[in-house]
């Protein structure tokens, strides 16, 4: 199956690749892995919490071309993005930008539900603080 | 369910592993395809038709993971899709040792090891759990946990000759 040449750039030089402590309140996680395999994604976003803005995101995935240029992309979206907005994001738009076949779609669930998961923590350790 | 009813068993997850292989020898003779040589071609059919039922049947019911699964799906329970989250921490630290053994890095290989025997011991303690499990609820769980660890194991197991 041929991948989109967007898909193959991010592939090729994933943006954001990386991890930062989980321990900093103003970072949170997100953990996702696909039911039939080994594939992981890591997504992790740095927030201002005077502004509520996504400064940084990081990820990390072990999984297929596919996965891996879904999570680099929301990367590069969530960056500047208000928690809200990062919210916002659907599975839909990272399969439209990167033209992904119908049997690549369960990809781009994982990222946006690895953004929900960071997010959702951020929010979490930001209640307790 | 057709498996048990080949067999004149009521279904249940658990069963008596000596009684059905003697059901099995005793219905295939019963089938054996020999038999019918002379018999009319009907009868040769429902002969033939009989054995592979006989053989299918017996191949899952007498492995407590296949037995569970069909009995599952006669039930009308699927397995869900869902990754179980509290194993994905320990996965994304076995896929970081993965890479970096297949990156050349020779260190990280006995903490693969130390990940697929413990992997392999989550398997074990749920084949155990399976046959003392009757919740369907709880033996979904089950197959589902274990589905996904058979898939590590053999991921770690590719990359490490023994």
């Amino acid at each position: 199956m041929a991948y989109s040449e967007k898909v193959i750039d991010h592939y090729a030089n994933p943006r954001n690749v990386g991890s930062m402590d989980k321990t900093d309140p103003t970072v949170g996680t997100g953990m996702v892995g696909a039911p039939e395999c080994g594939d992981v994604m890591k997504l992790q976003v740095k927030v201002n919490p005077a502004t509520g803005i996504i400064e940084d995101a990081k990820f990390k995935t072990f999984g297929c071309g596919s996965a891996i240029a879904s999570s680099s992309l929301a990367t590069e979206w969530l960056r500047g993005k208000t928690v809200d907005e990062a919210l916002a994001i659907k599975n839909t738009d990272i399969v439209n930008e990167l033209s992904l076949p119908p049997v690549k779609i369960h990809c781009s669930v994982l990222a946006e539900d690895a953004i929900k998961a960071a997010i959702s923590d951020y929010k979490q350790k930001a209640a307790k603080a | 369910m057709r498996f048990y009813e080949a067999f004149g068993l009521e279904p249940a997850l658990s069963l008596d592993a000596e009684d059905l292989k003697k059901r099995f020898y005793e219905r295939s003779r019963k089938w054996h395809p020999d038999r019918f040589s002379r018999a009319s071609a009907a009868e040769q059919e429902k002969a033939l038709e009989m054995t592979a039922v006989l053989n299918d049947a017996f191949r899952t019911l007498r492995d407590p993971v296949a037995r569970a699964e069909y009995f599952l799906k006669e039930n009308g329970f699927e397995l869900s899709k869902e990754a179980p989250p509290e194993l994905l921490e320990e996965v994304f630290e076995l896929n970081m040792a993965l890479e970096e053994l297949r990156e050349g890095d020779d260190s990280a290989r006995p903490q693969l090891i130390e990940a697929r025997n413990r992997f392999v011991a989550m398997r074990d303690s749920i084949d155990q759990s399976l046959t003392t499990t009757t919740d369907l609820e709880e033996v979904r769980a089950l197959l589902n946990r274990r589905r996904y660890i058979r898939n590590l194991i053999r991921e770690v197991e590719n990359v490490l000759p023994n």
